[in-house]
């Protein structure tokens, strides 16, 4: 029995290292044994050709919409004229060839709408575009920089890590890949100079969002488009107004989101602060230059506690539901709240996906509290920089820069643009949304995202205190202080 | 009189059978309701990953028995066709049947040698090897990459073979050796009175009684590396997609924003399919007893 055994075991152990005596040779004779696996050019042309077949024929969408779609928001497709300009645009970048390696947040949809702006430009260079998106971006880039294996292309985290990177020499100067002249133009002066680390261009915005945008229901609250709230006291007037008689709370609001819980309602401090004391405050705050305890901050953090006490399901809600489904309440019967605060990419998340914008749902910017401040516009995005400057990656970064490619990308609905000859978004609300970005004055980026991570996380744990025990924001401020004061390096 | 007597015996039987099957009764609810209790989340997951977006985001999945015409099977071909979930299949088998075979190997020529060779240092070597255990693989990550570095191999697959390799071979030396040296060492001195070499020994001797060792390695292995998304996203996933595993597309399918989680449910189910195979056609080893009556060979 034994000998019986052991024979086939010991056939089996041959055939095995036979095996991967020849796979390991496989993989030292051809520079990416992918090549027996998968051909490099099937895995990068699938997603890309299904993207196109959507893209390219109508009947293909149609179809997809007389099934059950899948997907709650199908992907508008660009227009044809949008999709050409984008590809006569690529064809002056002439046709290097190869390939240029990219890494960044977005995946699902976000991926397909980046990967479609992508196409034209795959065919008119001839550079193949290897894509990986992952949420662990940031641990990615860091054990990449530390090791010096890095993608050509990649995004980056904010501008702290903007600054970092740069600082430690591994992000590329972008004025030696891009036409900065022509880039600077076309983009509005905050965003250049969020990009600009000592003097030099190593980050630019591919997509921008706004933040501090108050969403509500049309068909509850009325059409106030044309006549939005012109200022805080305004609006808490129609919300008096309004409660209880069109809805049961003035306000939707939550807080969780995993392990980042707490950034909802840093956004609506940092809406406080920059509204009522202008940029330059809110930028000595995040740089930690002003005190947590001083009276702009608390009153900031005072005015959120308000909004806590308006809101829909109290403080239970506020901490455990998610901050994708805080607006739900806005479209069930009878309306659980009048206004919801949250950024621009709200839109494709929780029940607005499945509603009709300009129909179900509008927006209106957060009315003025000191008039001078009321076109300031905090909002966030995706930095990108280059770790190679190869043609390829230049190449590409020229492309993603460009109003052409920045159309093309906005086209899918998800995405807004801070370049100014974007002129085409697929609906008139992002239209909006793109013209406040595109055209403000004083742009402030996400305040607790450029504050050093100590003192990001005690924002986080403090705000999350304070809607449970609103009496101990006294306390809260001064430990807050007590962070600040070690966190700020230098 | 005499009727009620021989009765009475076929009637205490009854009884004593009907009483036995009482006392087992309340050991077969429990135990039934446990494994319902343990698959609910499961199959909550697996009727889910049957029912359209917009369903899944609203209901809870019980609700496909009110509405069972819902079900449908887009997830399915949305993931396989537009999530790009087939070639990182391929890579998925090509990174992990090697990165399960290497160590297994290594591990098993190792334990031979700590259970039964004499040489000097053993135990020394043998608690340094198991002391690598406490070590978290995160902190290897960037020494490693920069070695990966010097020689070219960031983004091959050979990355990921030699890295998982490491990875699991404390562990596995660990169980291995263990296992043989529990083996009785009559089998293995017999052997050597009768001629037999190290070599001839561990092939003929150590590694068939180790089979359901070895088996139930090969399952943890396989599934450490068939489920690790972070390793394969260092090594690999940032400078070469086309090497990525499935993990990496699958995470993937959730957008930044954390949109599109209702293709994981239906991605999972696919991921799932490999492993419990594996276990499936390998969990016989965990009940034939090999090793008994092996003395008498």
């Amino acid at each position: 029995m034994i000998n019986g055994r052991s024979r086939g075991i010991q056939i089996s152990a041959m055939v095995g290292t036979i095996a991967l005596i020849a796979a390991a040779c496989g993989s030292g004779a051809t520079p990416s044994p992918a090549a027996s696996a998968a051909p490099p050019s099937a895995a990068a042309s699938a997603p890309a050709s299904a993207a196109a077949s959507a893209a390219a024929s109508p009947a293909a969408s149609g179809a997809a919409s007389a099934a059950p779609a899948p997907s709650a928001t199908p992907i508008p497709s660009a227009a044809p004229s949008a999709v050409s300009a984008a590809k006569s645009f690529a064809a002056t970048l002439g046709h290097p060839g190869g390939q240029v390696t990219v890494l960044a947040v977005w995946g699902g949809s976000e991926q397909t709408q980046f990967l479609n702006m992508l196409k034209p430009f795959e065919e008119a260079t001839g550079i193949s575009v290897k894509y990986t998106g992952t949420r662990d971006e940031p641990a990615v880039l860091t054990a990449g920089i530390a090791s010096n294996n890095l993608p050509d292309v990649a995004g980056v985290p904010g501008p702290a890590q903007l600054q970092q990177y740069t600082a430690s020499g591994k992000l590329q100067d972008l004025s030696s890949m891009l036409n900065v002249s022509q880039y600077k133009a076309q983009t509005p002066a905050s965003y250049v100079q969020l990009g600009t680390v000592n003097g030099k261009l190593t980050g630019v915005f591919l997509d921008v969002s706004a933040k501090g945008q108050v969403w509500y229901d049309p068909k509850v609250v009325g059409d106030l488009s044309a006549n939005p709230p012109k200022t805080y006291p305004d609006l808490q007037n129609l919300i008096k107004s309004d409660v209880p008689s069109k809805a049961q709370a003035g306000w939707c609001f939550s807080v969780a989101s995993g392990a980042a819980s707490g950034w909802p309602a840093t956004d609506v401090v940092e809406t406080f602060m920059l509204r009522t004391y202008g940029p330059s405050v809110y930028n000595q705050w995040w740089q930690g230059k002003l005190k947590w305890t001083s009276t702009q901050v608390k009153t900031a953090w005072q005015d959120l506690g308000q909004m806590v006490s308006q809101s829909y399901g109290g403080v239970n809600r506020i901490l455990t539901t998610n901050f994708a489904n805080a607006g739900d309440p806005l479209f069930s019967t009878p309306p659980g709240c009048l206004f919801l605060h949250e950024a621009s990419f709200i839109t494709g998340l929780g029940k607005f996906a499945n509603e009709q914008r300009g129909v179900d749902y509008n927006f209106f910017p957060f009315p003025a509290i000191t008039p001078q401040y009321a076109n300031a516009v905090e909002g966030a995005g995706d930095l990108f920089g280059a770790f190679h400057n190869t043609p390829q990656s230049a190449a590409l970064m020229k492309y993603l820069t460009s109003s052409q490619a920045q159309t093309l990308f906005v086209a899918g609905g998800e995405f807004l643009s801070d370049n100014r000859n974007v002129a085409q978004y697929p609906n008139a609300m992002n239209q909006q949304l793109g013209k406040i970005l595109s055209s403000a004055t004083a742009f402030v980026f996400d305040a607790s995202d450029q504050m050093p991570t100590p003192m990001q996380t005690a924002f986080y744990q403090g705000l999350l205190q304070y809607i449970q025990n609103p009496g101990q924001l006294d306390s809260i401020l001064s430990h807050l202080d007590s962070v600040q004061s070690s966190s700020y390096g230098g | 009189m005499t009727s009620v007597a021989a009765a009475r015996p076929a009637a205490r039987s009854y009884a004593g059978a009907f009483r036995r099957r009482l006392g087992t009764l309340p050991k077969h609810v429990v135990v039934i309701g446990l494994m319902v209790l343990w698959l609910v989340p499961t199959i909550g997951l697996f009727v889910n990953s049957f029912r359209p977006a917009a369903a899944v985001q609203s209901s809870g999945w019980w609700t496909f028995l009110i509405h069972p015409s819902q079900l449908t099977l887009s997830n399915y071909r949305y993931v396989l066709a537009q999530g790009g979930l087939l070639p990182a299949f391929v890579n998925s088998l090509f990174i992990t049947i090697p990165a399960t075979i290497i160590p297994l190997f290594v591990a098993a020529f190792a334990a031979y040698a700590f259970a039964w060779m004499k040489f000097p240092a053993k135990n020394v070597l043998f608690v340094a090897v198991v002391g690598l255990l406490v070590v978290p693989l995160q902190t290897t990550f960037i020494p490693i990459l920069q070695l990966y570095g010097t020689f070219g191999l960031n983004g091959q697959f050979l990355a990921l073979w030699l890295a998982h390799t490491g990875y699991g071979l404390p562990f596995a030396v660990y169980l291995l050796r263990n296992f043989m040296g529990s083996l009785p060492s009559e089998v293995f001195e017999s052997a050597e009175i009768d001629g037999a070499s190290p070599v001839t020994a561990f092939f003929r001797l150590a590694l068939p009684m180790s089979v359901p060792a070895i088996a139930a390695l090969a399952i943890f292995q396989f599934l450490f590396v068939w489920n690790d998304l972070l390793v394969a996203l260092i090594y690999v996933g940032a400078t070469n997609p086309d090497n990525a595993p499935l993990t990496v597309i699958l995470a993937n399918l959730v957008s930044s924003l954390g949109s599109g989680w209702w293709y994981l449910a239906a991605a999972a189910f696919i991921a799932m399919s490999v492993p419990l195979a594996v276990f499936f056609a390998l969990q016989r080893y965990f009940v034939r007893g090999i090793v008994s009556g092996s003395v008498k060979g």
